[in-house]
C-alpha cells in the first residue's frame, strides 16, 4: 500500500467541502439580502487624483508646449518671474499669450494615489517591521538575562516576561496610551509601537531563552577551555547555533506581531484594520471591506511564512 | 608544570554533597604523561575540568606554571589557553567549518591574523593526518577523525598542557587506534599530557605514571609496569580485573 497513490480522492473531497462551505455562506448571506458591492473596493487600493493646477500670481501664459498627453505650461509674473506647470493635453484651460489672475486655473492633472487600504497596510508593515527590530533587541537582551548567573538580572527579566506574558495586550495599549504616553507625553505611535515590541519582546526573549539552553553544554565548555571569554563564546558559538534553531518560532512569533499590530487601531493610528473601519463608515460594505482586509493580512503572512521557509533550507547546510 | 594540592570539589544536590574529588594532591612534571584511571563516577572527569576552570574546586590549590588557580585574581582564560582540553564527545563546532574550528580561538585569544591562523590550522590537520578535510562541517566527519579535528583545535592554540577526558570512549572500535596514535605521537613530541582512558595498553605504552582514583581520592600512583605487574591496593586489583 502506497500512500501517495491514493491522494486524489482526498483532493476531491477537499474541494467539495470548500464548495459547500462557499456555497453554504453564500446562501446564508442571500437570506438576509446583503447588496454586495465588489466594484467598490478596487478604488481603495489605487486611485486616480485629479489636481486643479494653479497659477501663483498675477501673470501671462508665455509659452504653451504640447507633447503628447501632457502640456507643459509656462507662466511669467509681472515682475519676471517664471514657473512652469504640466496639465494633461485634453484638461488645459488655456492658450498662449492669455492674462490670468492668481489662482486661476491651468489645466488639470492625474496621478494615480495609493488608497486607504494600501496606506494601511504600508503603517501596518513599518510599525510591524520597527515593533519587530526592538521586539528582537529586547527580547534578546531579556533572553541572555534570562539565563544569565546574576540573580538581579535573572530577576527583572522574569518579573518582566511574567507581566507582559500574564496581561492582555490590548490592555498593554491601552496603558501605553493613556497612561505612559500621557506621563511621558509620547505620541501615539510611539505608544503602538512600544507596546507591540514589550509584549512581543516578552515572547522572543522565552524563545532565545530556550534556544540558548538548547545548545549543548559541551560547546560552550570547548569554547571557553580554548581561552574565549563569555561574551565570545555568546556570539561565536552559542547564538549562531541558537539561532537556527529558533528562527522557527521567532518567525511565527513576527507574524504573529503582524496580526497583533491591528489591535494598536484602538488608539487611532490607521493601519490596515482601522483604515478598513474607515472605509465601511464611508461605503457600507461592510463584508466586502472585511474580507479584503484579512486576504491582505493573509497575503503578508503567507508571503513572509515563504521567505522564512526559503532561509531555513539555506541554513540548513551545516547539519 | 602542574601542582595540585589537596584539591576538594563538592557537587551540592538536594539536600546532599557530593565529594566529587576529596583531597587530590600530585604534581605533573613538563614533559610528562600522566593516565587517569579509576571506575565510574570516581571524579577523574571532575579533577580534570578542575585543572582548567571548567569546574570551579570548592578547596585547596591548582598551580599551573606557578599561577594558582584559586586566586581570586587569576584570569582564567589567561590558563586556558595554556591548558588545551579534549572532551569524549569532541565538542566540535557544528556550524563552522573544519578549518574555521581551528582558528576561530586562535583569533579571538591569540589575536593572529587569519593568514597565520590558517597556515597553523593546515599544519595541525597535516600533522592529524586529515588535510583534506579543512572545508568540511564536522557532521561530514567520522567519529575519529571528528576526534583528531578536535585535538588539532586544542593544539592551535599551542597549549603547555592537554588534558583528555576519555578521547576514546564514544567511538567505534576500528576508530580508537587513529585517535590514539595521535596521542603517542604527541607524548612523544614531549607535550605534557594528563589523559583520563580507559585503553589499558595506551597507559602502558606511553604514560611515565598512572594514577588511580576511587570516591574522589587518589588511591593508588605508580608506573604502568608497576599497575600491570603489582598493584598493591585492594580496589585497584579489583578495578584492573575489571578492564584488563
Ligand atoms: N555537575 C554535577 N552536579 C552534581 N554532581 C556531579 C556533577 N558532575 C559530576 N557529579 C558527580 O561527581 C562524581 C564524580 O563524577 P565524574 O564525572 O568526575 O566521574 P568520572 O570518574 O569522570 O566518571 P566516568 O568514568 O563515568 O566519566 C559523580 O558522583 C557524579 O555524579
Ligand atoms: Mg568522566
Amino acid at each position: 500500500m502506497n500512500a501517495t497513490e491514493k491522494i486524489w480522492p482526498w483532493k476531491i473531497l477537499l474541494a467539495v467541502i470548500l464548495i459547500f462551505m462557499a456555497a453554504g455562506t453564500w446562501g446564508a448571506v442571500k437570506q438576509i439580502d446583503y447588496q454586495w458591492r465588489w466594484y467598490r473596493v478596487p478604488q481603495y487600493f489605487f486611485y486616480l487624483a485629479e489636481d486643479a493646477q494653479k497659477i501663483p500670481f498675477d501673470g501671462i501664459v508665455t509659452k504653451v508646449e504640447k507633447a503628447g498627453k501632457t502640456t507643459t505650461v509656462t507662466l511669467t509674473s509681472e515682475s519676471s518671474e517664471i514657473v512652469t506647470v504640466e496639465v494633461e493635453t485634453e484638461e488645459l484651460r488655456v492658450s498662449e499669450g492669455e492674462e490670468l489672475f492668481e489662482d486661476d486655473t491651468v489645466g488639470f492633472s492625474s496621478e494615480w494615489r495609493l488608497g486607504p487600504l494600501m496606506k494601511g497596510l504600508w503603517t501596518t508593515l513599518w510599525l510591524s517591521a520597527i515593533a519587530s527590530v526592538f521586539a528582537l533587541i529586547l527580547g534578546l537582551v531579556a533572553g541572555l538575562a534570562k539565563v544569565s548567573k546574576n540573580y538581579t538580572l535573572r530577576g527583572l527579566a522574569m518579573i518582566y516576561v511574567e507581566c507582559i506574558r500574564g496581561t492582555p495586550l490590548l490592555v498593554q495599549i491601552f496603558i501605553a496610551y493613556f497612561f505612559l504616553g500621557t506621563v511621558f507625553d509620547l505620541s501615539r505611535n510611539v505608544c503602538g509601537i512600544g507596546a507591540l515590541a514589550l509584549f512581543a519582546g516578552a515572547y522572543v526573549a522565552e524563545i532565545v531563552r530556550a534556544g540558548i539552553q538548547a545548545i549543548p553544554p559541551g560547546q560552550t565548555e570547548a569554547a571557553r577551555s580554548l581561552g574565549m571569554t563569555m561574551p565570545q563564546t555568546m556570539m561565536d558559538i552559542i547564538l549562531p547555533q541558537a539561532f537556527k534553531k529558533i528562527l522557527p518560532p521567532l518567525s511565527g512569533q513576527f507574524i504573529s506581531l503582524i496580526k497583533d499590530s491591528s489591535l494598536v487601531s484602538v488608539i487611532a493610528i490607521t493601519d490596515l484594520t482601522k483604515s478598513g473601519r474607515e472605509i465601511i463608515t464611508s461605503t457600507f460594505a461592510t463584508f466586502e471591506v472585511w474580507l479584503v482586509v484579512a486576504a491582505m493580512y493573509l497575503l503578508v503572512t503567507s508571503l513572509l511564512s515563504q521567505v522564512v521557509f526559503y532561509m531555513e533550507r539555506r541554513l540548513a547546510v551545516s547539519d | 608544570m602542574i601542582k595540585a594540592e589537596n584539591v576538594v570539589k563538592l557537587f551540592h544536590g538536594y539536600g546532599t554533597t557530593v565529594r566529587a574529588v576529596d583531597g587530590v594532591s600530585t604534581e605533573v612534571e613538563r614533559g610528562e604523561v600522566v593516565v587517569v584511571i579509576g571506575p565510574s563516577g570516581s571524579g577523574k572527569s571532575t579533577f580534570l575540568r578542575c585543572i582548567n576552570g571548567l569546574e570551579v574546586f570548592s578547596e585547596g590549590h591548582i598551580i599551573i606554571d606557578g599561577v594558582d588557580l584559586a586566586d581570586k585574581k587569576t584570569n582564567i582564560n589567561k590558563v586556558r589557553m595554556e591548558v588545551g582540553m579534549v572532551f569524549q564527545q569532541f565538542n566540535l563546532f557544528p556550524h563552522k567549518t573544519v578549518l574555521e574550528n581551528l582558528t576561530l580561538a586562535q583569533r579571538r585569544v591569540r589575536k593572529r591574523s587569519k593568514k597565520v591562523a590558517e597556515e597553523k590550522a593546515r599544519a595541525l590537520l597535516e600533522k592529524v593526518g586529515i588535510p583534506e578535510k579543512a572545508e568540511e562541517y564536522p557532521s561530514r566527519l567520522s567519529g575519529g577523525q571528528q576526534q583528531r579535528v578536535a585535538i588539532a583545535r586544542a593544539l592551535a592554540m599551542e597549549p603547555k598542557v592537554m588534558l583528555f577526558d576519555e578521547p576514546t570512549s564514544a567511538l567505534d572500535p576500528e576508530m580508537v587506534g587513529e585517535v590514539l596514535d595521535v596521542m603517542k605521537q604527541l607524548a612523544g613530541e614531549g607535550m605534557t599530557m594528563i589523559v583520563v582512558t580507559h585503553e589499558m595498553g595506551f597507559a602502558r605504552e606511553v604514560a611515565d605514571r598512572v594514577l588511580f582514583m576511587d570516591e574522589g581520592k587518589i588511591v593508588e600512583v605508580g608506573t604502568p609496569e608497576h599497575f600491570f605487574t603489582e598493584p598493591r591496593e585492594e580496589r585497584t586489583k579489583l578495578f584492573l580485573k575489571q578492564v584488563l
